[in-house]
């Protein structure tokens, strides 16, 4: 059957689609923090480094396309501009929705066109994003009319047509600025970027590649479309489209690697490591191989070597501006960030999405090979051979909106709900059984003795206090977090307070002249000398600063259980009940159950139990 | 130009900046997120204390003199103030955290939580008290005086007295007076700070300026573009005219491969199709 290709790839394409569409609902619903993998120290992830990166970059056939046809009057690319205007559209119409979904606050977009800052690359670009969407419609559109009848779309189809070359040049100045800016972007930080990516020069880099890359996806994309839709291989142009971009990535590797060379990193680059090797990789798989594989006449007009090459150098550039989006800086930031599932989906989503519209247009006007892809089509859709086409396509994309909805975590679905805290009352004094931190292990809470501790105007907000999504309460490991580990006893408050008359400083702090430190200040058994009783089983180091108190653990596993042994003799059976392991960890108490908290002490044997 | 000078060997960590920078700003409380940083610092929590090498360094925004942050917001939702302090407008953010990439201390936090997220780092008590004349939360609650208020001129004078009369004490240099262009919190510290820093190393050059020769280039790359390709466009084009109006004078039809005029719509466009 024909067209199975087109099936196939169509399907999973909707998949695609509904998957992105599912989890966009919890994007915008409940924010960028339970849906992304994004961190204060992370803050653009995948979308900045892939959708709007590697969209506008794939978006550059588009001008480098139109300046071949229009400007240098090559008019044996015409077949080819077509395409390569409309991914260009698509590509940047991609970052435009991939933008929106990063953006904390997308509906304040329009800010930009109001309130200006001129000196910030980000505006220069957004500015370039607005026009040159707007241009590549007008450059676009002229596709869409012409098949129209209608008297006031073809006098519009007339009009841009006048203004093809006009727009075209506009299309390329402003492509230029953009495609430049959106390295520009990462100049304000060398203080993340690797050396072996930052330099002055980026712009100029971004541009280069650019140009690189733009012929290459157009040479994708035409030998790609010819599989999909079983057509002849356009091999003859696209040669010639291979030979210019094999000229422009030497070039771009010359002033790379002189670049590197000027300011002394060109060592750095053979370190190992993680930097240098991410560079050797990009450096091979964006340039070398590609460029090899194009300067020789033999492999730039085979099929099987062409599509390498195009394949290797639009994977290379998009990796390089991934990389300087966000894998470059990982190893200077310590970031942990990798992009979540649901980003990853997100972006392949809105390009699945582009891929549809891109063969919606291809099977229904004249963009390539010479007409519409699926004859008839052109024609309003008959209902009978529409629905099936309907019926797939929503079914997957339904199953891929189902499937993304139920892997979702649980955050992203709920958002961060308030989780009420287990607490039960035993029925005595002030005390209550409480699962602090919510892992099912209850304890005794005596809440007055908390509250006397606690001290200031915010005391009972500073464990009941409601800002905290997830939880609503302070959970116990929150100021008990330190038990194992050795406690700072010292308090230097307190000790003011006490000394505060005359010259109370000077108790301590002798010697004015340095710092007010534990390390230059009085030792605390010059006063306290009193405190370790005679004969004490644990003896303080002999230290002249006292500072630390064995933390909970260590007493309860070492110190004192070891004081509470000698004192009964040694003999672990007659021991104090504070001495015995099994008080605690007898297995007789069960886990806390917030269902039924009475369950937790031990149970009466009931009458079952009785009657065996 | 207001500002700040901590001096790391007064601190004595008790947290109070902290809890004062809470109560000025009507912050929150805050869980150990999954998105926070270990130095503390979160969309509501502006100010902290970090620990290195036994002494207490105080956390917060170095309010630079020509802040990153300021240059490269796309909307100007971050603006310098006279007075010193770096502020943010939430009425004009849009959410793009580029603020967040270039800020060479990484203080700029957000709302990750919310749906509708805004940036949250330290204003220096902008508006509620510096623009009254009145010092901020965090200088205001210290205890032991380590963290100062006062103009920026004065506090550099006083460090480096402070410098002089004890020059063991510190390091010969005050942090803030010249990284990244200058700050407006200044330390007075007895090892490198590294540590208020986040990744490379950085140099006295101003932030913004890094960006300033690449914006300054816009406008003749965008007019040198324009004319280039219509000069291109203008001598091919004549010259395919030329040869037309040669060949037609000729008799003999024009060379094969030129189309008549990037003007009028191509028959190669399949209109016919």
């Amino acid at each position: 059957m024909k067209m199975k290709r087109l099936k196939a790839v169509k399907s999973a394409l909707w998949l695609l689609v509904g998957a992105a569409f599912a989890i966009a609902v919890f994007r915008f619903w409940r924010g960028l923090g339970p849906t992304t993998a994004l961190t204060d120290l992370t803050p653009w992830g995948f979308w900045i480094g892939f959708d709007v990166m590697g969209g506008v970059a794939l978006a550059a056939g588009g001008f480098c396309i139109a300046a071949t046809v229009y400007v240098f009057h090559l008019e044996r690319y015409r077949p080819i501009l077509r395409p390569a205007v409309l991914t260009a559209f698509l590509g940047y119409a991609a970052v435009v929705v991939g933008l929106m979904f990063d953006l904390g606050l997308p509906w304040s977009i329009w800010h930009m066109v109001v309130f200006w800052n001129p000196r910030s690359p980000l505006f220069e670009v957004g500015w370039c994003v607005m026009l040159y969407l707007s241009v590549l419609l007008m450059e676009f559109l002229p596709v869409v009319l012409e098949m129209s009848k209608h008297p006031i779309l073809s006098r519009i189809y007339e009009l841009l047509h006048k203004f093809t070359v006009p727009l075209v040049i506009l299309g390329i100045m402003l492509s230029t600025l953009h495609q430049s800016s959106l390295g520009s972007l990462f100049l304000i930080m060398p203080h993340r970027l690797d050396p072996l990516w930052y330099t002055p020069i980026l712009p100029i880099l971004f541009f280069i590649s650019a140009v690189a890359l733009g012929l290459m996806m157009v040479t994708t994309e035409s030998l790609f479309s010819s599989w999909l839709y079983e057509e002849e291989y356009e091999l003859d142009l696209l040669q010639g489209l291979g030979k210019v971009a094999a000229g422009v990535l030497w070039f771009y590797l010359a002033v790379r690697l002189s670049d590197l060379a000027y300011r002394g990193n060109l060592a750095h680059a053979l370190d190992g490591g993680f930097g240098p090797t991410l560079f050797i990789f990009e450096i091979l798989v964006s340039v070398i191989v590609p460029a090899t594989l194009l300067t020789i006449p033999a492999t730039r007009k085979k099929m099987t070597t062409l599509a390498t090459a195009a394949g290797f150098t639009v994977f290379g550039f998009v990796f390089h501006r991934i990389n300087v989006g966000g894998l470059a800086m990982i190893e200077t930031t310590g970031t942990r960030y990798s992009p979540s599932w649901t980003e990853l989906t997100v972006s392949f989503g809105i390009v699945a999405l582009a891929a549809l519209v891109f063969f919606w247009v291809a099977e229904r006007f004249h963009l390539m090979h010479g007409g519409p892809m699926m004859k008839g089509r052109e024609n309003l859709p008959d209902i009978a051979t529409f629905r099936p086409r309907l019926i797939r396509g929503a079914v997957m994309f339904v199953t891929g909106a189902a499937v993304a909805t139920a892997l979702l975590p649980a955050s992203a679905l709920d958002g961060w709900a308030v989780v009420p805290q287990h607490v039960h009352r035993p029925g005595y004094g002030d005390i209550m059984i409480l699962d602090g931190n919510r892992n099912d292990k209850g304890v005794k809470f005596d809440h007055k003795m908390h509250i006397d501790v606690a001290e200031g105007n915010d005391k009972c907000a500073f464990c009941h206090h409601m800002v905290k999504p997830g939880a609503r309460a302070t959970g116990c490991s929150e100021c008990h977090k330190d038990e194992h580990l050795a406690t700072s006893i010292f308090d230097h408050r307190l000790h003011q307070e006490l000394l505060a008359q005359g010259t109370g400083c000077l108790t301590c702090h002798a010697d004015t002249t340095k710092p007010k430190d534990l390390e230059h200040s009085r030792p605390c058994l010059d006063c306290h000398e009193s405190m370790i009783p005679a004969g004490a089983a644990f003896k303080p180091r002999e230290s002249p600063n006292i500072g630390l108190a064995p933390g909970y653990m260590d007493a309860m596993h070492g110190l004192c259980e070891r004081c509470h042994r000698e004192q009964d003799g040694g003999s672990s059976t007659d021991a104090p009940t504070l001495a015995r392991c099994s008080t605690c960890h007898s297995g007789v108490v069960k886990p806390f159950n917030p269902l039924h908290p009475d369950q937790r002490l031990p149970q009466p044997a009931n009458a079952e139990d009785k009657a065996e | 130009m207001k500002a700040i000078l901590t001096d790391v060997t007064k601190c004595i960590g008790c947290e109070r900046c902290v809890q004062s920078c809470r109560i000025a700003n009507d912050l929150g409380t805050v869980l150990p997120f999954r998105w926070l940083l270990d130095d503390g610092l979160s969309a509501v929590r502006w100010c902290s204390v970090l620990r290195k090498d036994g002494k207490f360094v105080r956390k917060q925004c170095m309010h630079c003199v020509q802040p990153a942050c300021v240059g490269i917001c796309p909307v100007g939702a971050l603006q310098k103030t006279a007075e010193g302090p770096v502020i943010y407008d939430s009425g004009k953010c849009l959410g793009c955290r580029y603020c967040m990439m270039s800020c060479p201390f990484g203080i700029p936090r957000y709302d990750w939580e919310s749906a509708v997220p805004f940036v949250r780092k330290c204003q220096m008590c902008y508006q509620g008290r510096v623009s009254k004349g009145v010092q901020p939360g965090c200088t205001a609650g210290c205890p032991v005086q380590a963290t100062i208020f006062g103009e920026r001129d004065l506090l550099l004078a006083e460090a480096k007295k402070r410098i002089a009369d004890n020059p063991d004490r510190y390091l010969p240099t005050v942090f803030g007076e010249s990284e990244v262009g200058g700050t407006c919190v200044l330390y007075l510290a007895p090892m490198q700070l590294d540590i208020l820093t986040l990744g490379n190393k950085l140099d006295e050059r101003p932030m913004p300026s890094r960006t300033a020769t690449a914006m300054s280039a816009v406008p003749p790359v965008f007019v040198g573009m324009g004319a280039v390709m219509t000069g291109i466009y203008w001598i091919i084009e004549r010259r395919m005219r030329l040869e037309r109006d040669k060949a037609a004078a000729n008799g003999t039809p024009p060379k094969a491969g030129h189309a008549p005029s990037g003007h009028g719509h191509n028959s190669s466009d399949g209109k016919e199709g």
